[in-house]
């Protein structure tokens, strides 16, 4: 299409000429002739301009290769753009509308051509994975062709305007000037990707370094702009043709101003709020930044919430959004915990963070047994994690009071050191059927787990169904023992939990006398949030028993550290009564009737699913059991 | 070294390949640009699009992925969330801030720990259930609602075309 355009053009030039030249026979008059017929003017027009086009062509095809489709797209977008506001720029200088004007105007439009395109060129740089050294002779020598043309042409119309006075010039020497500084900002990222494709580890500042280029060189041009609008107007005419491109070169440096401003504060934030994750977390973790999928070695840093990222993804991300990646946790509303125990500020006291405790704090009640003074303690602690934690109801990590509503499915506290100690029950309880002595040999070498919390809601039925010898009675008593089974399970794993929570507390620089001897309040600030997975299952009552299992075994050494952290003064009271079934029971169905509404819930729950993970496995016990 | 958007890419596209999601398949047009990908999404089992095998196409951003893709059918769709030329018009897809359909919760949005299979993956679930409250196709969410034997009629249609069968 193009060849056969450019050849019907030359055929036409040539016959133009042929035949002016074959009516005067000689040189001059056959160029008078030309000059003054406007048919064959119009011809030589065209052809000037196919012979641009065309030298344009080979220019890219040296400099450039083959453009890709988007280059072109992009390319041919722009250059209608400007046509048209050459064309309004005709306008205003339509008095010294002449050939050499055109002429002029046809240059300018040329070089902003291969200033797109070079500009897209090294923005490509980012995207391909390969560069040879074609590309980077080709683009280097494009840049410095480019810059040394702009400088002549500004100079020239520098100098023009000076010894002329104002005119069409004034409009060359400020395009020139603009497109300087297009060359200067490309030439500069050239230089950073090009530096950055040499190092072999990512090149962490250059996001900086590029910010900065945009927001000076944007802080440039807009000062040109405005230059040129107000030199123009009081010349001229207001300048339309500019506006459109100084509308955009505004928007830009708004933009490049606004992200600076982001960026500082990310790092400021970055600098100084978030700890730098230590190798201990980054072990803990999966070790890979969910940003930039690679491995976390250094440079990490850890967010309130406890997710890990590298700092300068961390960085790059925040300058957008002041959320954690992962969790959506708003970091500038959430002051963050200096890790010693310095309490939150509520700042998002949403429906949710209000709802959250009560139900987690009502659990802390029943598990005591007795009525003791942690709970109000744990609930003003609470609800200030709560508070500070929770962004949009979104993952409330979880603390002592949620793990201890959570343990509350274990009959009164945490069973198996205080067993250590705990004497036999020494009255046969009312409802001894269920302590057959039987049942002691499925248990670990610890005694056995005590009765658990449902129990209240057992009917007289149901009791009777599992006093008898019959096969159905025994199906019975193994759900009874698979339940406990269960409980204890969730009780490893919490206890795992708390031992990773302790080893934090530790890491954390506070002492670990403050964290046995704090009351509830204390340590509730204190603990960080730990893995937000992990938790989740443990509040959702989800335990897969193979975690449960390889929780369960490293747990035991810290329970006891864990209880006193936990239950406080009433711990006291706690192991005693949870000794005997027949004291606690009566104790736990006052509270109910206290909580009745809350603890319902909770415990609907918890039998729910208990339920589930029994109707799977109680098939396969009764068999054994025969 | 190359910059950090193009080596998530590539990780992304490594893992896809050697751990592909079922009726996914993705990856880059052409080895030296990494931020234009072709998908193929085979549609799912048991909804009027089954049988089906769906083009698409990516574009990353070159800060990706702090930004998301854009994703564009290259096939003729009739869905509600898909616009009549392809965009496709899913929440993942959309960078807190800009909400298009004006109720799409922030905690739908695109995030850095999306990805290219999770994107895939919700758009084969966006095909198994349309959502017809954000019509980015008016059309066919109307349809969707109202006559559904008709929109699963078109839907046949369109996988018999894919396929390049008649008709």
């Amino acid at each position: 299409m193009q060849l056969l355009l450019s050849s019907v053009c030359m055929a036409l030039t040539s016959a133009v000429i042929g035949f002016a030249y074959y009516q005067k026979q000689q040189f001059y008059p056959a160029v008078v002739y030309i000059t003054k017929s406007n048919a064959s003017m119009g011809v030589i027009y065209i052809q000037f301009f196919v012979i641009v086009f065309m030298f344009g062509k080979l220019l890219s095809k040296i400099f450039l290769g083959t453009l890709r489709a988007a280059e072109f797209e992009h390319l041919l977008e722009r250059f209608w753009y400007a046509l048209t506001e050459t064309c309004l720029a005709f306008t205003v200088f339509r008095d010294d509308f002449n050939p050499r004007f055109v002429a002029l105007f046809t240059v300018l439009l040329f070089l902003k051509s291969f200033h797109w395109l070079v500009e897209e060129r090294v923005d490509f740089m980012e995207r391909s994975p390969v560069l040879g050294w074609l590309f980077h002779i080709r683009v280097g020598s494009l840049l410095t062709m480019l810059g040394i043309l702009d400088y002549v042409l500004l100079i020239h119309a520098y100098n023009s305007t000076l010894v002329r006075g104002p005119t069409v010039q004034l409009v060359f020497g400020f395009e020139y000037a603009i497109l300087l500084t297009v060359i200067a900002s490309t030439a500069i990222k050239y230089v950073l990707h090009a530096a950055e494709m040499r190092t072999d580890t990512p090149w962490e500042n250059k996001a900086v370094f590029l910010l900065y280029t945009e927001l000076v060189i944007g802080l440039i041009k807009v000062v040109l702009y405005i230059l040129f609008v107000v030199i123009m107007a009081k010349i001229y005419a207001l300048p339309m043709f500019v506006f459109r491109p100084m509308f955009f070169t505004i928007r830009n440096f708004r933009r490049a101003l606004n992200d600076v401003i982001m960026s500082r504060r990310a790092i400021r934030n970055m600098n100084t709020l978030y700890p730098d994750a230590t190798p201990e977390e980054l072990r803990q973790s999966d070790n890979i930044c969910i940003i930039c999928r690679e491995d976390m070695v250094n440079h990490s840093k850890k967010l309130p919430c406890g997710h890990i990222f590298h700092t300068t993804c961390l960085r790059s991300w925040f300058q957008r959004q002041q959320t954690c990646p992962t969790c959506r946790l708003n970091i500038l509303r959430t002051p963050t915990v200096n890790s010693t125990a310095m309490p939150r500020q509520a700042d998002e006291a949403g429906a949710a963070a209000a709802g959250n405790p009560i139900p987690a704090a009502a659990g802390v009640q029943p598990a005591g047994g007795v009525p003791h003074p942690a709970p109000t303690a744990l609930v003003d602690g609470n609800q200030a994690r709560a508070n500070g934690n929770v962004a949009g109801g979104q993952t409330l990590p979880p603390n002592f009071a949620d793990l201890f509503g959570d343990a509350s499915g274990l009959p009164n506290g945490l069973p198996s050191p205080a067993g250590l100690q705990i004497p036999p029950p020494p009255v046969m309880p009312m409802l001894s059927p269920f302590m057959i002595p039987p049942h002691f040999g499925y248990l670990p070498p610890l005694p056995p787990p005590l009765i658990p919390q449902d129990l209240t809601n057992f009917t007289d039925e149901e009791l009777r169904a599992m006093e008898g010898h019959q096969r159905d009675h025994i199906v019975q008593r193994l759900k009874l023992l698979q339940n406990i089974n269960l409980m204890l399970d969730s009780a490893g794993i919490m206890m795992s939990e708390y031992q990773s929570l302790a080893a934090r507390l530790q890491l954390t620089a506070v002492t670990p006398a403050t964290a046995v001897n704090g009351s509830a309040d204390s340590s509730v600030y204190d603990m960080p949030s730990t893995s937000a997975t992990a938790m989740a299952k443990l509040e959702a009552h989800q335990v897969t028993p193979t975690a449960a299992a390889s929780a369960a075994s490293p747990t035991m050494p810290t329970e006891k550290v864990t209880i006193e952290d936990l239950g406080a003064d009433a711990d006291e009271d706690d192991i005693p009564s949870t000794a005997t079934e027949a004291v606690s029971i009566p104790n736990s169905d006052a509270d109910f009737e206290e909580h009745s509404s809350e603890l319902g819930e909770l415990r609907k729950r918890r039998l729910k699913f208990l339920e589930e993970r029994n109707k799977s496995a109680a098939t396969t016990e009764s068999t054994t059991a025969e | 070294m190359a910059g950090s958007a193009l080596r998530r890419l590539m990780a992304e596209y490594k893992q896809l390949t050697l751990d592909p999601p079922e009726g996914i398949v993705a990856g880059p047009i052409s080895e030296d640009n990494f931020f234009e990908w072709e998908a193929l999404i085979a549609g799912p089992e048991g909804t009027c699009f089954e049988g089906g095998v769906f083009p698409a196409r990516l574009i990353f951003p070159t800060d990706y992925p702090l930004s998301p893709p854009k994703m564009k059918f290259t096939c003729d769709m009739f869905h509600p969330n898909i616009f009549a030329d392809g965009r496709v018009c899913i929440s993942i897809l959309h960078a807190p801030g800009d909400d298009p359909m004006g109720y799409e919760l922030s905690a739908e949005r695109w995030s850095p720990v999306q990805s290219v299979e999770k994107i895939l993956l919700s758009v084969v679930s966006m095909l198994a259930e349309p959502n017809y409250e954000s019509g980015a196709n008016v059309d066919a969410a109307i349809i969707w609602c109202e006559q559904r034997d008709e929109f699963n009629a078109i839907a046949r249609r369109l996988v018999r075309k894919t396929l390049g069968l008649p008709a």
